[in-house]
Protein backbone atom coordinates (compact mmCIF):
# COMPACT_ATOMS: atom_id res chain seq x y z
CA UNK A 1 0.00 0.00 0.00
CA UNK A 2 2.63 2.52 0.93
CA UNK A 3 4.46 1.39 -2.12
CA UNK A 4 1.37 2.04 -4.27
CA UNK A 5 0.93 5.26 -3.07
CA UNK A 6 4.86 6.31 -3.34
CA UNK A 7 4.05 5.51 -7.24
CA UNK A 8 1.24 7.62 -7.45
CA UNK A 9 3.03 10.25 -6.32
CA UNK A 10 5.68 10.14 -8.33
CA UNK A 11 3.20 9.30 -10.63
CA UNK A 12 1.45 12.73 -10.17
CA UNK A 13 4.87 14.93 -9.89
CA UNK A 14 6.06 13.54 -13.41
CA UNK A 15 2.42 14.52 -15.04
CA UNK A 16 2.58 18.35 -12.67
CA UNK A 17 6.21 18.55 -14.01
CA UNK A 18 4.96 17.89 -17.76
CA UNK A 19 1.92 20.53 -17.25
CA UNK A 20 4.11 23.29 -15.90
CA UNK A 21 6.56 22.41 -18.88
CA UNK A 22 3.37 22.74 -21.06
CA UNK A 23 2.97 26.63 -19.97
CA UNK A 24 6.42 27.21 -20.00
CA UNK A 25 6.07 26.39 -23.98
CA UNK A 26 2.94 28.12 -24.81
CA UNK A 27 4.40 31.40 -22.92
CA UNK A 28 7.49 30.36 -25.10
CA UNK A 29 5.35 30.51 -28.38
CA UNK A 30 3.12 33.78 -27.42
CA UNK A 31 6.02 35.49 -26.95
CA UNK A 32 8.44 34.38 -29.37
CA UNK A 33 5.81 35.16 -32.01
CA UNK A 34 4.67 38.91 -31.01
CA UNK A 35 8.28 39.81 -30.29
CA UNK A 36 8.95 38.02 -34.17
CA UNK A 37 5.54 39.80 -35.50
CA UNK A 38 6.79 43.40 -33.99
CA UNK A 39 10.21 42.53 -34.88
CA UNK A 40 9.33 41.94 -38.47
CA UNK A 41 7.06 44.70 -38.92
CA UNK A 42 10.07 47.05 -37.34
CA UNK A 43 12.35 45.57 -39.81
CA UNK A 44 10.26 46.27 -42.76
CA UNK A 45 9.57 49.81 -41.31
CA UNK A 46 13.54 50.71 -41.44
CA UNK A 47 14.19 49.39 -45.23
CA UNK A 48 11.19 52.03 -46.09
CA UNK A 49 13.73 54.38 -44.22
CA UNK A 50 16.72 52.88 -46.13
CA UNK A 51 15.76 53.16 -49.31
CA UNK A 52 13.01 55.91 -49.24
CA UNK A 53 13.41 58.37 -46.10
CA UNK A 54 16.44 59.03 -44.85
CA UNK A 55 18.70 61.84 -46.61
CA UNK A 56 21.75 60.03 -48.50
CA UNK A 57 25.11 61.04 -46.57
CA UNK A 58 27.22 63.83 -47.89
CA UNK A 59 30.99 62.01 -48.46
CA UNK A 60 29.98 58.88 -48.82
CA UNK A 61 26.84 58.47 -51.25
CA UNK A 62 24.17 55.93 -51.61
CA UNK A 63 26.31 53.35 -50.49
CA UNK A 64 26.54 54.25 -46.57
CA UNK A 65 22.87 53.15 -46.27
CA UNK A 66 24.37 49.63 -46.35
CA UNK A 67 25.35 50.69 -42.91
CA UNK A 68 21.66 50.49 -41.59
CA UNK A 69 21.56 47.06 -42.02
CA UNK A 70 25.61 46.44 -40.85
CA UNK A 71 25.26 48.10 -37.32
CA UNK A 72 22.28 46.32 -36.11
CA UNK A 73 23.48 42.90 -37.44
CA UNK A 74 27.10 43.67 -35.67
CA UNK A 75 25.11 44.76 -32.42
CA UNK A 76 23.10 41.34 -32.52
CA UNK A 77 25.89 39.30 -32.76
CA UNK A 78 28.05 40.39 -30.28
CA UNK A 79 24.67 40.24 -28.03
CA UNK A 80 23.93 36.73 -29.59
CA UNK A 81 27.71 35.80 -28.30
CA UNK A 82 27.65 37.36 -24.61
CA UNK A 83 24.23 35.37 -24.04
CA UNK A 84 26.18 32.15 -25.48
CA UNK A 85 28.84 32.78 -22.94
CA UNK A 86 26.88 33.63 -19.84
CA UNK A 87 24.34 30.58 -20.30
CA UNK A 88 27.24 28.59 -20.44
CA UNK A 89 29.11 29.53 -17.51
CA UNK A 90 25.71 29.27 -15.60
CA UNK A 91 24.74 25.84 -17.38
CA UNK A 92 28.32 24.40 -16.34
CA UNK A 93 27.64 25.67 -13.15
CA UNK A 94 24.32 24.51 -12.08
CA UNK A 95 23.88 22.05 -14.54
CA UNK A 96 20.34 22.91 -16.07
CA UNK A 97 19.79 21.49 -18.88
CA UNK A 98 17.59 24.26 -20.05
CA UNK A 99 20.74 26.69 -20.21
CA UNK A 100 22.74 24.90 -22.51
CA UNK A 101 19.78 24.95 -25.01
CA UNK A 102 19.22 28.93 -24.16
CA UNK A 103 22.82 29.21 -24.84
CA UNK A 104 22.73 26.89 -28.38
CA UNK A 105 19.73 28.95 -29.41
CA UNK A 106 22.20 32.38 -28.45
CA UNK A 107 24.64 31.15 -31.03
CA UNK A 108 22.14 29.63 -33.90
CA UNK A 109 20.94 33.43 -33.92
CA UNK A 110 24.24 34.61 -33.40
CA UNK A 111 25.76 32.34 -36.51
CA UNK A 112 22.58 34.08 -39.09
CA UNK A 113 23.74 37.72 -37.77
CA UNK A 114 27.28 37.12 -38.02
CA UNK A 115 26.98 36.11 -41.76
CA UNK A 116 25.33 39.08 -42.06
CA UNK A 117 28.04 41.35 -41.12
CA UNK A 118 30.23 39.23 -42.97
CA UNK A 119 28.52 39.76 -46.20
CA UNK A 120 27.46 43.31 -45.80
CA UNK A 121 30.98 44.39 -45.23
CA UNK A 122 32.95 43.54 -48.17
CA UNK A 123 29.97 44.97 -50.26
CA UNK A 124 30.22 48.57 -48.70
CA UNK A 125 34.02 48.02 -48.61
CA UNK A 126 34.02 46.96 -52.70
CA UNK A 127 32.30 50.33 -52.93
CA UNK A 128 33.70 52.85 -49.91
CA UNK A 129 37.51 51.38 -50.35
CA UNK A 130 37.63 49.69 -53.48
CA UNK A 131 38.52 46.36 -52.25
CA UNK A 132 36.14 43.67 -50.99
CA UNK A 133 38.35 42.45 -48.33
CA UNK A 134 40.40 44.52 -46.08
CA UNK A 135 42.04 43.58 -43.02
CA UNK A 136 40.17 46.16 -41.11
CA UNK A 137 39.79 45.73 -37.25
CA UNK A 138 35.91 45.13 -36.92
CA UNK A 139 35.65 42.80 -39.89
CA UNK A 140 38.26 40.78 -38.94
CA UNK A 141 37.05 40.38 -35.12
CA UNK A 142 33.34 39.53 -37.03
CA UNK A 143 35.07 36.88 -39.13
CA UNK A 144 37.05 35.27 -36.08
CA UNK A 145 33.95 35.46 -34.09
CA UNK A 146 32.40 33.32 -36.94
CA UNK A 147 34.94 30.78 -36.75
CA UNK A 148 34.47 30.28 -33.09
CA UNK A 149 30.73 30.07 -33.42
CA UNK A 150 31.73 27.38 -36.04
CA UNK A 151 33.86 25.79 -33.96
CA UNK A 152 31.26 26.13 -30.62
CA UNK A 153 28.51 23.89 -33.43
CA UNK A 154 31.59 21.24 -34.44
CA UNK A 155 32.17 20.52 -30.60
CA UNK A 156 28.56 20.06 -29.48
CA UNK A 157 28.25 16.92 -32.19
CA UNK A 158 31.35 15.86 -32.03
CA UNK A 159 31.10 13.10 -28.98
CA UNK A 160 29.36 10.07 -28.37
CA UNK A 161 28.38 11.00 -24.88
CA UNK A 162 25.90 13.98 -25.93
CA UNK A 163 26.23 15.56 -22.17
CA UNK A 164 30.19 15.63 -22.84
CA UNK A 165 29.34 17.80 -25.71
CA UNK A 166 27.02 20.64 -23.95
CA UNK A 167 30.12 20.87 -21.22
CA UNK A 168 33.16 21.05 -24.57
CA UNK A 169 30.24 23.35 -26.47
CA UNK A 170 30.46 25.59 -23.45
CA UNK A 171 34.17 25.93 -22.22
CA UNK A 172 34.83 26.89 -26.08
CA UNK A 173 31.61 29.52 -25.81
CA UNK A 174 33.37 30.56 -22.26
CA UNK A 175 36.24 30.87 -23.63
CA UNK A 176 36.07 32.78 -26.91
CA UNK A 177 34.02 35.33 -25.06
CA UNK A 178 37.22 36.36 -22.72
CA UNK A 179 39.50 35.98 -25.57
CA UNK A 180 37.06 38.76 -27.43
CA UNK A 181 38.87 41.67 -25.99
CA UNK A 182 42.32 40.82 -26.45
CA UNK A 183 41.54 39.70 -30.20
CA UNK A 184 39.55 43.12 -30.42
CA UNK A 185 42.92 44.73 -29.23
CA UNK A 186 45.10 42.88 -31.81
CA UNK A 187 42.99 43.94 -34.80
CA UNK A 188 42.98 47.22 -33.63
CA UNK A 189 46.55 47.71 -33.15
CA UNK A 190 46.62 46.95 -36.78
CA UNK A 191 46.07 50.47 -38.19
CA UNK A 192 42.49 50.84 -38.20
CA UNK A 193 40.91 51.92 -41.68
CA UNK A 194 36.91 51.83 -40.07
CA UNK A 195 35.33 55.13 -39.95
CA UNK A 196 35.07 55.80 -36.21
CA UNK A 197 32.19 55.39 -34.06
CA UNK A 198 29.36 57.47 -34.99
CA UNK A 199 26.72 56.19 -32.88
CA UNK A 200 28.40 55.20 -29.33
CA UNK A 201 30.15 58.10 -28.74
CA UNK A 202 29.73 60.23 -25.16
CA UNK A 203 29.18 63.29 -26.49
CA UNK A 204 25.83 62.27 -28.29
CA UNK A 205 25.49 60.25 -31.62
CA UNK A 206 26.79 63.12 -34.14
CA UNK A 207 24.41 61.74 -36.45
CA UNK A 208 21.35 63.87 -38.68
CA UNK A 209 18.60 62.87 -36.81
CA UNK A 210 17.06 61.39 -39.36
CA UNK A 211 19.74 59.42 -39.87
CA UNK A 212 19.68 58.63 -35.84
CA UNK A 213 15.82 57.84 -36.12
CA UNK A 214 16.83 55.26 -38.70
CA UNK A 215 19.82 53.37 -37.25
CA UNK A 216 17.63 53.07 -33.98
CA UNK A 217 14.84 51.40 -35.78
CA UNK A 218 16.82 48.98 -37.30
CA UNK A 219 18.77 47.98 -34.15
CA UNK A 220 15.32 47.75 -31.95
CA UNK A 221 14.36 45.60 -35.31
CA UNK A 222 16.64 43.12 -35.26
CA UNK A 223 17.27 42.99 -31.44
CA UNK A 224 13.36 42.04 -31.38
CA UNK A 225 13.95 39.29 -34.42
CA UNK A 226 16.84 38.01 -32.82
CA UNK A 227 15.24 37.36 -29.43
CA UNK A 228 11.94 35.92 -31.25
CA UNK A 229 14.47 33.34 -32.99
CA UNK A 230 16.67 33.02 -29.91
CA UNK A 231 13.18 32.26 -28.03
CA UNK A 232 11.40 29.67 -30.60
CA UNK A 233 14.78 27.27 -30.61
CA UNK A 234 14.70 27.15 -27.19
CA UNK A 235 11.14 26.55 -27.10
CA UNK A 236 11.99 23.75 -30.23
CA UNK A 237 15.36 22.62 -28.46
CA UNK A 238 13.10 21.74 -25.34
CA UNK A 239 10.67 20.12 -27.32
CA UNK A 240 13.30 18.16 -28.81
CA UNK A 241 14.36 16.93 -25.32
CA UNK A 242 11.20 16.25 -24.20
CA UNK A 243 10.09 13.83 -27.41
CA UNK A 244 13.65 12.08 -26.33
CA UNK A 245 12.69 11.34 -23.21
CA UNK A 246 9.46 10.28 -24.07
CA UNK A 247 10.39 7.75 -26.88
CA UNK A 248 12.84 6.59 -24.40
CA UNK A 249 10.30 6.13 -21.80
CA UNK A 250 7.95 3.83 -24.12
CA UNK A 251 10.80 1.67 -24.61
CA UNK A 252 11.22 2.28 -28.34
CA UNK A 253 13.88 -0.41 -28.90
CA UNK A 254 15.74 2.29 -31.06
CA UNK A 255 16.01 5.22 -29.34
CA UNK A 256 16.30 3.02 -26.33
CA UNK A 257 19.31 1.47 -27.49
CA UNK A 258 20.55 5.17 -28.48
CA UNK A 259 19.85 6.15 -24.82
CA UNK A 260 22.03 3.87 -23.42
CA UNK A 261 24.92 4.40 -25.94
CA UNK A 262 24.69 8.28 -24.93
CA UNK A 263 24.07 7.94 -21.10
CA UNK B 1 51.03 24.93 -1.04
CA UNK B 2 53.90 22.67 -1.51
CA UNK B 3 51.88 19.75 -2.02
CA UNK B 4 50.30 21.27 -4.62
CA UNK B 5 53.61 22.18 -6.68
CA UNK B 6 54.20 18.64 -6.23
CA UNK B 7 51.64 17.15 -7.29
CA UNK B 8 51.59 19.50 -10.38
CA UNK B 9 55.25 18.28 -10.80
CA UNK B 10 54.25 14.48 -10.27
CA UNK B 11 52.08 14.70 -13.24
CA UNK B 12 54.31 17.13 -15.57
CA UNK B 13 57.25 14.46 -14.40
CA UNK B 14 55.15 11.17 -15.60
CA UNK B 15 54.63 12.93 -19.35
CA UNK B 16 58.24 14.15 -19.17
CA UNK B 17 59.76 10.14 -17.95
CA UNK B 18 57.61 8.57 -20.68
CA UNK B 19 58.54 11.17 -23.54
CA UNK B 20 62.53 10.74 -22.28
CA UNK B 21 61.81 6.86 -22.90
CA UNK B 22 60.57 7.19 -26.55
CA UNK B 23 61.46 10.68 -27.72
CA UNK B 24 58.02 10.58 -29.89
CA UNK B 25 57.05 13.77 -29.57
CA UNK B 26 60.38 16.01 -29.49
CA UNK B 27 61.42 13.52 -32.22
CA UNK B 28 58.12 14.60 -34.61
CA UNK B 29 58.16 18.12 -33.59
CA UNK B 30 61.99 18.73 -34.15
CA UNK B 31 61.73 17.00 -37.36
CA UNK B 32 58.87 18.90 -38.28
CA UNK B 33 60.71 22.43 -37.37
CA UNK B 34 63.23 21.70 -39.61
CA UNK B 35 61.51 20.20 -42.47
CA UNK B 36 59.46 23.51 -42.14
CA UNK B 37 62.13 25.50 -42.63
CA UNK B 38 63.66 23.79 -45.28
CA UNK B 39 60.62 24.20 -47.51
CA UNK B 40 60.18 27.71 -46.84
CA UNK B 41 63.02 28.13 -48.33
CA UNK B 42 62.43 26.55 -51.34
CA UNK B 43 58.86 28.16 -51.12
CA UNK B 44 60.09 31.23 -51.93
CA UNK B 45 61.71 33.45 -54.58
CA UNK B 46 64.91 34.87 -52.64
CA UNK B 47 65.16 37.62 -55.83
CA UNK B 48 61.69 39.39 -54.40
CA UNK B 49 61.52 38.48 -50.51
CA UNK B 50 64.78 36.85 -48.44
CA UNK B 51 63.10 34.59 -45.43
CA UNK B 52 65.25 36.58 -43.13
CA UNK B 53 62.90 39.48 -43.67
CA UNK B 54 59.72 37.83 -42.70
CA UNK B 55 61.27 35.34 -40.07
CA UNK B 56 59.86 36.47 -37.15
CA UNK B 57 56.18 35.83 -38.88
CA UNK B 58 57.60 32.22 -39.98
CA UNK B 59 58.97 31.55 -37.09
CA UNK B 60 55.75 31.97 -34.89
CA UNK B 61 53.71 30.41 -37.83
CA UNK B 62 56.12 27.24 -37.65
CA UNK B 63 55.98 27.20 -33.55
CA UNK B 64 52.18 27.19 -33.69
CA UNK B 65 52.36 24.27 -35.93
CA UNK B 66 54.72 22.41 -34.57
CA UNK B 67 53.10 22.96 -31.47
CA UNK B 68 49.45 21.90 -32.50
CA UNK B 69 50.87 18.38 -33.97
CA UNK B 70 52.38 18.27 -30.77
CA UNK B 71 49.81 18.97 -28.23
CA UNK B 72 46.93 16.86 -30.19
CA UNK B 73 49.08 13.97 -28.52
CA UNK B 74 48.90 15.23 -24.85
CA UNK B 75 45.50 12.80 -23.83
CA UNK B 76 46.47 10.28 -26.13
CA UNK B 77 48.58 8.08 -24.40
CA UNK B 78 46.25 8.56 -21.42
CA UNK B 79 42.89 7.18 -23.76
CA UNK B 80 44.65 3.98 -24.17
CA UNK B 81 44.27 0.96 -21.95
CA UNK B 82 41.58 3.25 -19.55
CA UNK B 83 44.66 5.21 -18.46
CA UNK B 84 42.65 8.31 -18.12
CA UNK B 85 40.20 6.76 -16.11
CA UNK B 86 43.29 5.66 -14.04
CA UNK B 87 44.91 9.57 -13.92
CA UNK B 88 41.19 11.05 -12.74
CA UNK B 89 41.07 8.91 -9.80
CA UNK B 90 44.62 9.73 -8.32
CA UNK B 91 44.28 12.33 -5.68
CA UNK B 92 45.02 14.94 -7.37
CA UNK B 93 42.76 18.03 -8.09
CA UNK B 94 41.90 18.53 -11.39
CA UNK B 95 43.48 21.58 -11.74
CA UNK B 96 46.73 20.42 -10.40
CA UNK B 97 46.41 17.53 -13.36
CA UNK B 98 45.47 20.49 -15.91
CA UNK B 99 48.69 22.51 -14.58
CA UNK B 100 51.20 19.25 -14.83
CA UNK B 101 50.15 18.64 -18.40
CA UNK B 102 50.71 22.71 -18.85
CA UNK B 103 54.10 22.41 -17.09
CA UNK B 104 55.18 18.98 -19.19
CA UNK B 105 53.70 20.31 -22.48
CA UNK B 106 55.57 24.17 -21.95
CA UNK B 107 58.61 22.40 -21.13
CA UNK B 108 58.85 20.29 -24.69
CA UNK B 109 57.33 23.10 -26.69
CA UNK B 110 59.90 25.03 -25.19
CA UNK B 111 62.73 23.14 -26.65
CA UNK B 112 60.82 23.08 -29.94
CA UNK B 113 60.68 26.66 -29.79
CA UNK B 114 64.34 26.99 -29.22
CA UNK B 115 65.47 24.91 -32.15
CA UNK B 116 63.06 26.69 -34.01
CA UNK B 117 64.97 30.07 -33.31
CA UNK B 118 68.22 28.16 -33.91
CA UNK B 119 67.01 26.66 -37.30
CA UNK B 120 66.20 30.06 -38.53
CA UNK B 121 69.12 31.52 -37.58
CA UNK B 122 71.54 28.96 -39.13
CA UNK B 123 69.18 28.16 -42.58
CA UNK B 124 68.71 31.94 -42.84
CA UNK B 125 70.96 34.06 -41.06
CA UNK B 126 68.79 35.34 -38.85
CA UNK B 127 70.95 37.89 -36.34
CA UNK B 128 69.74 37.10 -33.04
CA UNK B 129 70.28 39.96 -30.71
CA UNK B 130 73.41 40.20 -28.29
CA UNK B 131 71.04 40.12 -25.17
CA UNK B 132 68.75 37.29 -25.77
CA UNK B 133 66.87 38.02 -22.42
CA UNK B 134 63.71 39.37 -24.05
CA UNK B 135 63.50 37.34 -26.92
CA UNK B 136 63.36 34.50 -24.30
CA UNK B 137 60.84 36.18 -22.26
CA UNK B 138 58.60 36.76 -25.28
CA UNK B 139 59.22 33.59 -26.32
CA UNK B 140 58.36 31.69 -23.27
CA UNK B 141 55.20 33.69 -22.80
CA UNK B 142 54.02 32.88 -26.35
CA UNK B 143 55.37 29.32 -25.10
CA UNK B 144 53.16 29.22 -21.86
CA UNK B 145 50.13 31.13 -23.40
CA UNK B 146 50.15 28.78 -26.08
CA UNK B 147 49.91 25.65 -24.12
CA UNK B 148 47.80 26.75 -21.54
CA UNK B 149 44.97 27.20 -24.39
CA UNK B 150 46.22 24.32 -26.27
CA UNK B 151 46.03 22.07 -23.24
CA UNK B 152 42.49 22.51 -22.33
CA UNK B 153 41.20 22.00 -25.87
CA UNK B 154 43.17 19.37 -26.67
CA UNK B 155 41.32 17.82 -23.45
CA UNK B 156 38.15 18.61 -25.45
CA UNK B 157 39.59 16.68 -28.86
CA UNK B 158 40.55 14.11 -27.49
CA UNK B 159 37.27 13.13 -25.68
CA UNK B 160 35.40 13.81 -29.40
CA UNK B 161 35.37 12.37 -32.23
CA UNK B 162 36.90 14.12 -34.98
CA UNK B 163 40.38 14.25 -32.97
CA UNK B 164 43.37 16.27 -33.50
CA UNK B 165 41.54 17.82 -37.26
CA UNK B 166 39.17 19.80 -34.67
CA UNK B 167 41.97 21.62 -32.81
CA UNK B 168 42.70 23.72 -35.39
CA UNK B 169 39.52 25.11 -35.63
CA UNK B 170 39.22 25.66 -32.30
CA UNK B 171 42.47 27.37 -31.42
CA UNK B 172 43.52 29.49 -34.50
CA UNK B 173 40.88 32.19 -33.84
CA UNK B 174 41.97 32.29 -30.41
CA UNK B 175 45.37 32.24 -31.32
CA UNK B 176 45.55 35.94 -33.11
CA UNK B 177 46.59 37.76 -29.82
CA UNK B 178 49.40 35.37 -29.21
CA UNK B 179 50.72 35.37 -32.89
CA UNK B 180 49.96 39.24 -33.45
CA UNK B 181 51.95 40.45 -30.67
CA UNK B 182 54.43 37.41 -30.45
CA UNK B 183 55.60 38.05 -33.79
CA UNK B 184 55.54 42.18 -34.15
CA UNK B 185 57.44 41.81 -30.81
CA UNK B 186 60.02 39.39 -32.41
CA UNK B 187 60.38 41.18 -35.33
CA UNK B 188 61.66 44.26 -33.52
CA UNK B 189 63.77 42.62 -31.07
CA UNK B 190 65.22 40.79 -33.94
CA UNK B 191 65.76 43.85 -36.04
CA UNK B 192 67.25 45.97 -32.93
CA UNK B 193 64.66 48.07 -31.88
CA UNK B 194 65.37 48.78 -28.24
CA UNK B 195 63.29 46.40 -26.17
CA UNK B 196 61.49 48.96 -24.28
CA UNK B 197 59.18 49.11 -27.59
CA UNK B 198 58.18 45.81 -26.86
CA UNK B 199 56.78 46.87 -23.57
CA UNK B 200 52.93 46.84 -24.99
CA UNK B 201 53.49 43.47 -26.36
CA UNK B 202 54.89 41.60 -23.94
CA UNK B 203 51.65 43.05 -21.70
CA UNK B 204 49.51 41.99 -24.06
CA UNK B 205 51.21 38.62 -23.99
CA UNK B 206 51.24 38.74 -19.90
CA UNK B 207 47.29 38.89 -19.65
CA UNK B 208 46.67 36.62 -22.74
CA UNK B 209 49.05 33.71 -20.82
CA UNK B 210 47.30 34.47 -17.98
CA UNK B 211 43.53 34.79 -19.18
CA UNK B 212 43.90 31.22 -20.40
CA UNK B 213 45.70 29.77 -17.68
CA UNK B 214 42.95 30.84 -15.77
CA UNK B 215 40.10 29.74 -17.93
CA UNK B 216 41.77 26.42 -17.92
CA UNK B 217 42.62 25.84 -14.29
CA UNK B 218 38.87 26.79 -13.94
CA UNK B 219 37.46 25.11 -16.68
CA UNK B 220 39.49 21.89 -17.40
CA UNK B 221 37.27 20.02 -14.56
CA UNK B 222 34.20 19.93 -16.75
CA UNK B 223 36.05 18.30 -19.75
CA UNK B 224 37.26 15.74 -17.98
CA UNK B 225 34.14 14.30 -15.91
CA UNK B 226 31.38 12.57 -17.03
Amino acid sequence: MEKRRGRFQVKAEATRREASSHMTLRAVRWWGLSLGAVGVALTIVFHWQVFFWVPTEASMGIVQRIFYIHLPGAWVAFLAFGIVALCSAVYLWLGEEKLDHAALAAAEGGMVFTTIVLVSGPLWARLAWGTWWTWEPRLTLTLLLWFIYLGYFLVRNSTQNRDRGRKFAAVVGIVGALNIPLIHMSVLWFRSLHPQPVVARTDGPQLHPDMATTVFTALGAWTLVFLSLFILRYGTARLEARAERTSVDMGDPLSAEQGAVTS
Amino acid sequence: MRGYLRQVWTIAWKDLRVELRTWERLAAMGAFVVLAAVLFNYAMDRGIVHPREIAAGLIWVTIVLAGLMGLARTFELEKEDGAMEGLLVAPVPRDALYLGKVLSNSILLGGVVLLTVAVFALFFQVALPSNPLPLMAVLALGTVGFVALGTLFSGITAGSRMGGSLLPVLLFPLLVPLVTFGSASTAHLLAGFPPGESAYSLRVLTAFTLVALTAGVVLFRFIVED
